[in-house]
């Protein structure tokens, strides 16, 4: 027993050992494993640095041109959101202004919009708004709703004045304060929301890229060169710790880069305990080692992991609930998405980032986690022992050949 | 010549024979027999093309759990728990008994946001003491978070009108006087295209073209690269004659033809099948996606031509097809970036897929507003031409190193 023990540690730390070489002699994996960590992250967060959309161009259509719409047009412009670049004489020209791309939103102001708010009516001015991005449109509307509620209630306290003299006893200044509290993104900045995320999400995909393309590397080598790089104990589990203690160990400083220096650099919240979104990510990293070894079922090349799995990424991301939120998808990617260690481990990252939560606060996420890392290391072993082992045996006694491309 | 099946044995033979149609043969061949391509070519793009629409099945996402903390416990407080309990976009899922505990409920990740209605709510209110109602979002999840503050702040807007009824009847005025008076400036929005604010449409029409981007510049790159490494190549120039426009002209024609039929199902599945907005004509669309294949099939050329590496091309054509997702502004506006990066936003065709899209379909502009993105179109289809050359000597000499 005690015997067998030791050779399993044995045949751990030599896989260990071994793998170490060929990672560093292999370009194709310390490219992954240097470059998706290290310079992913941060060409990424430069895309949506600015954070906020700001100024976005309008064009009026003023009907009325009197004291109060051209109040109401300069509240607008007001607005952080919006930037009032003009008037046009009419809704067609407003029309082709947009279609030009020279607005992203027409402010038309109905005729008599000042007599018939005189009158005590309402007369609602009708802002057209472009619908190709989403945020253009929810700064408008931000802006729309602002512009709305303050000039409302000053018009508000105005006629109240002017009908029933008397509410001025009952209330003075504002009637009741209205207050809007950001948390964990308090600037509701798009890089700050996206980015934790898209972080947690690069580093699975580094793993399993790089789990794949190691994969793939000793089952072509041996036919494409003759060189034998087989890195395996006899226990197919004491291999498959080893291989992951190694790359645990080359992605241990990268995987502290993306966690704390890239909030760092970028300002994001950081609101977490480090310690703690690191016990986090532990599992995540074994949970995705784990669906790396079971992917290498599908890489009968190096090259072949560009083509199965980087567009995943974006499957992955849509899953782990980031953007559309998880209890609003439909069933079938519900399942779906509980299966992905990033799932789990953006939601939990986020929290503790975003939010300041404690381990215990998303002891969910991080159990889920656990049970994943086990669920995958389960099918990863079937993979190695039923698929990939018998594919290189089969690749031993094949021997030294190219493939026919014909 | 016989029409091969891949396992025929005279396969060998006819891809020893020279010209146009063996080496479009021989393409078809080396399609058809790996399941590696079968992936993809058809199931990573079909399954990308079901995932966005059949997610965003809702349009938007509703019910969203949300709490109330009602510290005043009156009957103006319940009234205003039950008017946001009546709201489409809110559920309330919990109802905490202090700012803390729904905080807590919060880092959990139970709620996406809560409404606070401090002590004395209503006492203070009656008294003209101007008492504050606040609402927490946590725009950490952004989506769900806006939609949370619009309801929220439509709740805490009627509450006021409410109020100021109330306080307008008290000194005798009558109610129906007195209602005109709480919204005198309405600001209608109006989403062009998409009044619903279909999240569907806004995401699946540039995602889709996008993913089908990045499998195309992949699939196109790997495939030719796969004729370095194998070392198959020089066989196929001189089953062209030598003349490597014939060469990869003939071995992409029968992607090119796959692509195509993938594009023009994907306008089809997009604007026919799942409904989205399709406000101008449909020549014009099916003709861009036609353009559209083509370009990003000229823009992996050239990319190959640059680096004619498998592994090199193929890191590159990945970096640059996942980084377009974002530098493609589908999400955060172009003009919006920083300077230095705003530029890249036109370096892939997809953004003049996106662009036409946004013209045509969406907003139905003729398309006299879309004919520069047309013919952004073309520079990606002569741009190939000028590294070809790269391709051939590439193709002549190379030796894979792994």
């Amino acid at each position: 027993m005690i015997k067998r023990l030791k050779n399993f540690i044995l045949g751990l730390f030599d896989v260990y050992c071994r793998e170490f070489r060929l990672v560093i002699s292999d370009a194709g994996i310390i490219l992954f494993f240097s470059f998706l960590p290290l310079v992913y992250p941060i060409i990424y967060s430069l895309i949506y640095n600015p954070e906020l959309v700001k100024e976005v161009a309008v064009v009026v259509v003023d009907n009325d041109r009197t004291p109060l719409s051209r109040e109401l047009v300069r509240n607008f412009n007001a607005c952080d959101q919006a930037w009032v670049k003009g008037y046009a004489a009419n809704l067609d020209e407003a029309r082709r202004a947009m279609a030009g791309k020279d607005c992203f939103a027409i402010l038309e102001i109905p005729e008599g919009m000042e007599k018939k708010v005189g009158r005590g009516e309402t007369a609602p001015a009708v802002l057209y708004c472009d619908m190709t991005l989403l945020l253009r449109y929810r700064g408008f509307l931000v802006a729309a709703t602002n512009v709305m509620t303050s000039m409302g209630s000053e018009l508000l306290t105005q006629k109240i004045d002017e009908v029933a003299p008397l509410a001025e006893t009952v209330v003075s200044g504002d009637l009741l304060d209205i207050e809007n509290i950001n948390m964990g993104n308090i600037r509701g900045g798009f890089d700050t929301f996206i980015m934790p995320g898209v972080i947690i999400l690069i580093l699975q995909q580094c793993i399993i890229l790089a789990c794949g393309m190691a994969g793939g590397a000793k089952r072509e080598r041996r036919r494409l060169t003759g060189y034998n790089s087989d890195n395996m104990a006899r226990s197919i589990l004491a291999t498959m710790l080893g291989q992951a203690l190694c790359y645990l160990t080359i992605l241990a400083l990268p995987i502290f880069f993306m966690i704390h220096y890239v909030p760092l650099i970028f300002s994001f919240p950081m609101a977490g305990n480090t310690l703690e979104e690191v016990a986090l990510i532990l599992p995540l990293f074994l949970a995705s080692v784990g669906l790396g070894f079971s992917f290498q079922a599908f890489v009968t090349e190096r090259e072949a992991v560009f083509v199965n799995w980087v567009v995943t990424s974006l499957i992955f991301l849509f899953l782990s609930g980031l953007i559309w939120p998880i209890y609003a998808m439909p069933q079938p990617w519900k399942t779906l998405s509980a299966l992905c260690p990033a799932t789990w481990g953006v939601e939990g990252f986020v929290k503790m980032n975003a939010n300041g939560s404690s381990l215990a606060q998303v002891s969910n996420d991080y159990i889920n986690l656990w049970i994943l890392t086990i669920f995958w290391w389960i099918v990863a072993y079937c993979v190695q022992r039923w698929v990939v082992r018998p594919a290189l045996r089969r690749e031993v006694k094949a021997g030294f050949q190219g493939p026919d491309l014909g | 010549m016989a029409l091969n099946a891949p396992n025929n044995p005279s396969f060998r033979k006819v891809s020893l024979d020279r010209g146009f149609r063996a080496i479009f043969l021989r393409s078809v061949i080396q399609i058809v027999r790996r399941p590696l391509m079968w992936i993809g070519f058809l199931g990573l793009p079909l399954f990308l093309f079901l995932f966005f629409p059949s997610m965003m099945d809702e349009g938007l996402p509703t019910r969203i759990p949300a709490a109330i903390v009602d510290r005043d416990g009156t009957q103006l407080s319940r009234q205003i728990t039950q008017m946001l309990g009546g709201m489409q976009m809110v559920e309330i899922a919990q109802t905490p008994q202090s700012y803390t505990e729904a905080r807590h409920a919060m880092q959990r990740g139970e709620i996406y946001g809560f409404f606070l209605i401090p002590e004395e709510f209503q006492a203070d209110l009656l008294a003209g003491r101007s008492p504050s109602i606040s609402f927490y979002t946590n725009t950490t999840f952004f989506v769900p978070a806006s939609l949370l503050f619009k309801t929220f702040k439509a709740t805490a807007v009627y509450t006021k009108a409410g109020v100021a009824v109330d306080v307008v009847q008290s000194v005798g005025v009558d109610p129906q006087t007195a209602s005109p008076l709480l919204q005198p400036i309405n600001i209608q929005s109006r989403g062009i295209g998409n009044p619903t604010l279909n999240y569907g449409i806004y995401l699946a029409n540039s995602f889709i073209p996008c993913a089908l981007q990045l499998m195309i510049l992949l699939m196109t790159v790997f495939s030719l690269g796969q004729e370095i490494k194998y070392a198959t190549s020089r066989r196929l120039l001189r089953m062209a004659d030598g003349s490597i426009v014939k060469a990869l002209f003939a071995k992409l024609l029968p992607q090119t033809i796959i692509w195509m039929v993938l594009a023009l199902f994907m306008a089809v599945w997009l604007f026919k099948y799942n409904h989205y907005t399709m406000q101008g004509s449909w020549g014009w669309i099916i003709l861009s996606e036609l353009m559209f294949v083509l370009a990003c099939q000229g823009m992996a050329l050239f990319i190959f031509g640059l680096l004619p590496n498998l592994r090199l091309s193929l890191s590159a054509s990945a970096l640059l097809g996942i980084l377009t997702f974002s530098l493609a502004a589908f999400s955060f506006p172009e003009e919006s970036m920083y300077t230095a990066i705003s530029p890249l936003a036109w370096l892939t065709p997809v953004r003049y897929n996106f662009l036409i899209y946004s013209d045509i379909a969406l907003n139905g502009n003729p398309v006299y507003y879309a004919r520069v993105w047309f013919a952004a179109y073309i520079v990606y289809m002569i741009i190939p031409f000028t590294d070809m050359y790269r391709i051939r000597r590439e193709f002549r000499e190379a030796v894979y190193v792994p």
